[in-house]
């Protein structure tokens, strides 16, 4: 404050000589620029004329910032989200309603397991294959290394006994075959005295070399610069180490691909765009009803009885007796689930802004406000609505993993969105089926990100909450 | 008391009628086939002619009229697709007693696991107990039951050696039903109790006690836990609630011949008879558990008082 008074005063003869009027305006000018200097904020000499620089919001967040759990999974949160509406943008991804199916097979590509790549395998240098027509893309081929296909019971002749292979000859042909459980070769009894006869009750492939160079019995893919086609165009050499893919293609299924032969990975992201949007527009609705109803009642005597008449029933009833109901009544889809949902949820946000309302309405400054003529709308949103901030903000929070998991249960039921859809809920309920199956991971991409989701806004959510709490401002 | 009880009661059997009207008049909204077992091959005039004989085509305030005597005497009328003509009385009489006895023993686990939790967490506070409850909590209540009921089913089940869906003579297959129904409000204690007891801890009294020299051990059990329980029986009807919504998952996903596991079975059969009679039953199980918590309130806290107050507002 003392600093203010240190300029001194600028001599008066200066200014003399100008028009008065001129001149008395460029003395104001000129008084105001020399007396004052804006002096620098400095918290202890405010604090000794009763200012502060508190700021509601500043200090909330500054409370929020000090959880570093909250923070990170805020960042977490954020990627997420941000990443579910980029990730159809992104180069070489796959839609995630379309089934990819086999190029030349025309078979669904089911249940691939996850992989970072298309290779399935690689075959050494000198490889022999044999080539599939293939009309696609020309610089990739269509190879295995099966010769034929050996009918059931056909007799063919064992040369060299390998342990998982056999080394047999077939009309003329020689070649390998897969000696295990899927073949059940009736080998010799003493499997190592060559040569000998045997027969197989299944149909079993001949391979060039003892390796199986096909996806399950499919044809493979390798770039056609890695191999020697021969003149007739019906066998190929490999001239160096060769990758063979699962499709002519290098975008890789990340989280594999479901039993419809759809990309799991498009699937995950896509489902979870759906149900944060579920999650989104329900606490939304919640917060959009609940606190317009929540006002009424508490700030318009005249509707007490009637709301809380209404409160009591819609209380009474669980919600999850509700959704079921109103899912089983209307057609399945997104609004029928928001509707469901949003029909119960307003109810305990309305009830909790109506009793803070009731609470702090007749407050000093609230009634110092009426009287000074301020408008009831104005009181509302100025006086009222900034205490209950925190509170709608963690309703809010916890509605949007309190959607998604009403969601995964009603899909369960039989009464969510259709499997054209796809939402967490439905990629969960496909995947609770193959829990005990090698494609497990169908159900746990999904339930990953689901989890990480809820998790984070519950916690965020809680966190955020305590840290509006004007009780835990310091 | 007695006028805060009866008006309770009075308020408890209107909401009962408003909620069984609503429910009946929107499953009337439904499409007929949910009467009829095999719809597509009858004709109109026989579809027609059932739709007459069941008193479908009344007007509504009529059935809803019938309807409500015939719940007087107890019809629930027939299954339509289920179990062909049987009686809804007799296959949901068949099926609660089970439900009703997993719920109980669940409520029970969830007591006796659930206190004991919410206790420990209040005296090491910041300690081992109090963050493992913590992390507990914040999974149980953030992740969807969906998901871990299913989590714990499969992998429960390999790890405990025993089959994965329930039979009610194997004891060993009720283990992990029961466990599963009561996470949520073992959770659901642990975190209230724990509130609780850290709000006694903090008050004068307490603070008094232990200037005198008693042991911590003796104010834990009995000032701070005595007192932090008497506010838990509110949740009770709220516990009862998540049991039932918790069963209808449970038992489907265990095949227990339940009644949560038959409602899942008529949705999915698209019996229009049965689900209103189970959504009716269910809701009455809600409004009957709040109407028990209140009551249980004012007899076990005299302080509580729900009449109105004059001049409160």
């Amino acid at each position: 404050m003392f600093k203010l008074f240190r300029k001194t005063f600028p001599k008066q003869g200066d200014v003399l000589s100008r028009p008065i009027e001129q001149a008395a305006a460029e003395k104001t000018q000129a008084d105001m620029d020399a007396l004052f200097v804006a002096a620098a904020y400095d918290d202890s000499a405010a604090e000794r004329t009763g200012y502060s620089n508190y700021s509601y919001w500043r200090s909330t967040l500054r409370v929020f910032l000090k959880n570093r759990m909250a923070v990170f999974l805020l960042f977490v949160l954020a990627f997420l989200v941000l990443f579910t509406f980029i990730q159809p943008l992104l180069p070489g991804q796959y839609e995630a309603t379309r089934i990819i199916n086999h190029p030349i097979t025309g078979k669904q590509m089911s249940n691939v397991s996850p992989s970072f790549t298309t290779v399935m395998t690689t075959a050494p240098a000198g490889t022999e294959f044999i080539i599939t027509p293939y009309d696609g893309d020309p610089a990739w081929c269509a190879v295995t290394n099966v010769l034929q296909t050996i009918q059931r019971r056909e007799v063919m002749t064992v040369t060299e006994y390998l342990g998982d292979w056999v080394k047999v000859e077939y009309e003329g042909q020689e070649g390998y075959v897969i000696n295990d459980f899927t073949t059940k070769l009736k080998l010799a009894d003493d499997p190592e005295a060559v040569p000998y006869e045997m027969h197989s009750n299944f149909p079993v492939s001949l391979f060039t070399s003892p390796q199986d160079y096909t996806n399950d019995g499919t044809e493979l893919f390798a770039r056609a610069e890695d191999l020697t086609i021969s003149e007739d165009g019906t066998t190929a050499t490999a001239n160096k180490e060769v990758e063979l893919r699962v499709l002519p293609s290098t975008q890789a299924f990340w989280f594999g691909t479901n039993n419809a032969g759809q990309d799991l990975w498009a699937l995950v992201w896509s489902g979870t765009r759906t149900s944060l949007f579920i999650g989104f527009v329900v606490a939304l609705f919640e917060a959009l009803i609940g606190i317009l109803v929540g006002v009424l009642w508490g700030y318009v005597r005249q509707t007490d009885r009637i709301i809380t008449e209404i409160y009591n029933v819609v209380d009474n009833v669980p919600n999850t007796i509700v959704l079921i109901l109103i899912s089983y009544i209307m057609r399945p889809g997104i609004s029928t689930i928001v509707f469901a949902m949003s029909l119960t949820r307003w109810a305990g946000m309305a009830r909790f802004i109506r009793n803070q309302i009731v609470i702090i309405r007749d407050r000093d400054y609230n009634l110092a406000s009426r009287c000074l003529g301020t408008a009831t709308p104005r009181i509302i949103v100025r006086n009222l609505l900034p205490y209950l901030v925190s509170v709608i903000m963690l309703r809010m929070a916890l509605a949007i993993p309190g959607a998604i998991g009403s969601e995964v249960f009603i899909t369960y039921i039989g009464l969510g969105l259709p499997v054209s859809l796809p939402s967490l809920g439905n990629l969960i309920n496909v995947g609770r089926k193959l829990i005990s199956t090698s494609q497990s991971y169908q159900l746990t991409f999904p339930t990953i990100v689901l989890s990480i989701v809820t998790i984070s806004f519950y916690i965020i959510g809680n966190v955020f909450a305590d840290a509006a709490d004007p009780k835990n401002h310091v | 008391m007695i006028k805060y009880v009866l008006k309770r009661l009075g308020a408890a059997l209107i909401t009962l009628i408003l909620i069984l009207s609503v429910v009946f008049v929107l499953v009337r909204q439904m499409p007929i086939e949910g009467y009829f077992d095999n719809f597509d091959k009858l004709d109109e005039s026989v579809i027609r002619a059932r739709l007459t004989q069941m008193g479908l085509t009344d007007p509504l305030p009529v059935q809803l009229k019938n309807f409500f005597l015939d719940l007087l005497r107890g019809d629930l009328g027939e299954s339509a697709r289920y179990s062909v003509g049987a009686s809804i009385s007799d296959i949901i009489a068949a099926k609660a007693p089970l439900s009703i006895y997993l719920g109980l023993m669940s409520m029970g686990l969830s007591l006796a696991l659930g206190i004991p939790l919410g206790a420990a967490m209040a005296r090491s506070k910041a300690k081992f107990w109090d963050k493992f409850g913590t992390v507990f909590i914040v999974f149980v209540n953030a992740v969807p039951a969906a998901v871990y009921y299913i989590l714990l089913q499969s992998y429960g089940s390999r790890a405990l050696g025993i089959s994965m869906l329930f039979d009610r003579t194997d004891p060993a297959t009720w283990i992990l039903p029961v466990f599963s129904m009561s996470l949520g409000n073992i959770a659901y204690y642990a975190m209230w109790l724990r509130r609780y007891m850290v709000d006694e801890m903090n008050s004068d009294y307490v603070k008094l006690a232990r200037a005198k020299g008693v042991t911590s051990r003796t104010i834990t059990m009995r000032h701070v836990f005595r007192n932090a329980f008497v506010p838990m029986i509110q949740y009770i009807p709220s516990a009862v609630l998540y049991t039932v919504m918790g069963s209808i998952y449970i038992e489907s996903l265990y095949s227990i011949p339940g009644m949560g596991g038959l409602l899942v079975d008529a949705i999915k059969r698209q019996d229009n008879p049965l689900v209103q009679a189970l959504v009716m039953i269910f809701s009455c199980i809600g409004v009957v558990s709040l109407l028990l918590g209140d009551l249980l309130m004012v007899v076990i806290d005299p302080r509580i008082s729900f009449a109105k107050k004059e001049g409160a507002r």
